[in-house]
């Protein structure tokens, strides 16, 4: 039975049974709903006026930030295209809901409410406002599991934002809601405080969306690599609105088309000088 | 023996209530000491029931948990069937049983239902070894067990289930 799954035999009937528990998580989320609905409804004209006042303020902070951003992102393109790299992903995403989490203490792991009906597929990236949570690790009807990147099972390809020093977030293997970065060596320039970026190595998660914020960095002299301990960026335990990222196009290694340029050294320069010359004309 | 069904809703009815209660989303640390609402639910009707609910019952309702909780497939189902088989041979004495003999037995069969699927865990690499305090949910459940009981059996007598 056990070794019949491993093999995958049964991923069919999986999402077959799966439709018959759907009443199940359905029937568990209607206090949550509820309370939802009653905050809805019972809220006072004065509390919705300033809640549109702050949102309207929080609206114009974002727009500006974005301005800048956008600016950014154009400069950043356009030193993309002298090395001849490929654009940096900017996909569309499909807002969902936490709708349950793991009974099992030791798997880090939520239910959300977006399934096969609304094109979810294997390993899509979920993040919240904050950050990158986690992947989608298995498909239902109606709903799908995501892989915390907590669970002690996950490790996120990370780089630092600071100086582009790459490495590998695990999760915590206590429950804590940690992430520990493997195989750090003494010397790397990692420093309390840094924040981590997806690097998007391994091709699952995009690239450049904020993962974790480093909380200490200890390299005992008698190890061969640093202990660095990072807490996630996303709200994991608190937050109920999420986002499923759907990558356009173009998503299939911009990693090692810079890699492979980077790498190429002399052979590349004549050519991207020939492109700035280019661009600047 | 196999006098006509009489309510079998009930049944269905305390399972899904049971599902629930195995998914309701526990803050962080309590989340060892849920009581194992399922495997209670179905060690009772194995016992009042046996020819209504066996081992048969207990290999589906282990499958669908396996849905709900999202582990691998046949890892509740197989030690579901574990503790129905141990109950049912067990389930002429059990009734004799007083409430502190049975709240004893509750939790050694969950004690080995909680040891088994964290073993099928580890075999299958869905988590890691950590300490013991998984088994923290076989006590809560024996203290549980004796109002799951009493409230199971008030609710039998009521619909008259058979």
């Amino acid at each position: 039975m056990v070794a019949d799954y491993r093999f995958g035999y049964l991923s069919q009937v999986r999402f077959g049974l799966a439709y018959a528990t759907a009443p199940v998580y359905w029937v568990a989320d209607i206090p949550t709903r509820v309370s939802f609905w009653i905050d809805d409804v019972f809220v006072s004209r004065t509390d919705l006026l300033q809640e549109n006042d702050g949102l309207r303020e929080q609206l114009l902070v974002a727009q500006r930030s974005l301005q800048l951003l956008e600016s950014l992102a154009s400069e950043n393109s356009r030193l993309l295209e002298l090395r001849d790299a490929t654009q940096v992903i900017n996909g569309e995403v499909l807002p969902a809901e936490i709708i349950n989490i793991s009974p099992d203490p030791y798997s880090k792991r939520v239910l959300i409410n977006k399934g096969a009906g609304d094109a979810v597929f294997l390993g899509q990236a979920l993040l919240d406002a904050n950050g990158l949570m986690g992947q989608v690790v298995e498909v239902l009807p109606f709903t799908s599991w995501v892989l915390l990147i907590t669970d002690s099972q996950h490790v996120t390809p990370v780089e630092v934002n600071r100086n582009g020093e790459r490495a590998l977030a695990r999760g915590s293997s206590s429950t804590a809601n940690e992430l520990e970065l493997d195989f750090v060596t003494q010397t790397q320039d990692l420093l309390a405080g840094d924040i981590l970026v997806s690097s998007g190595m391994g091709q699952v998660y995009p690239k450049n969306y904020p993962v974790a914020e480093i909380i200490s960095v200890y390299a005992d002299p008698g190890q061969s690599f640093a202990t660095v301990r990072a807490r996630p960026l996303a709200q994991m335990g608190s937050t109920r609105h999420v986002m499923l990222v759907f990558q356009s196009g173009s998503s299939e290694g911009p990693d090692l088309s810079t890699e492979a340029n980077s790498a190429d050294g002399d052979e590349s320069t004549p050519e991207v000088d020939s492109s700035a010359a280019r661009n600047l004309n | 023996m196999q006098r006509s069904a009489h309510a079998i809703w009930v049944i269905f009815l305390s399972f899904f209530i049971a599902f629930l209660l195995a998914i309701v989303p526990f803050p962080e640390w309590a989340m060892n000491y849920r009581p194992e609402w399922v495997p209670m639910v179905l060690i009772y009707w194995v016992m009042a029931l046996p020819y209504r609910v066996g081992i048969g019952s207990a290999w589906l309702v282990g499958l669908l948990l396996d849905i709900l909780e999202g582990s691998i497939l046949g890892l509740n189902a197989l030690s579901l069937v574990v503790i129905a088989y141990v109950t049912l041979s067990l389930h002429l004495r059990l009734r004799m049983f007083s409430n502190l003999q049975q709240a004893g037995l509750v939790l050694a069969l969950v004690g080995i239902n909680l040891m088994l699927c964290h073993w099928l865990q580890i075999l299958s690499s869905q988590t890691v070894a950590s300490n013991l305090m998984f088994l923290m949910a076989a006590l809560t459940s024996a203290v549980v067990w004796p109002s799951l009981f009493q409230l199971l059996r008030q609710v039998r007598r009521r619909f008259k289930v058979r």
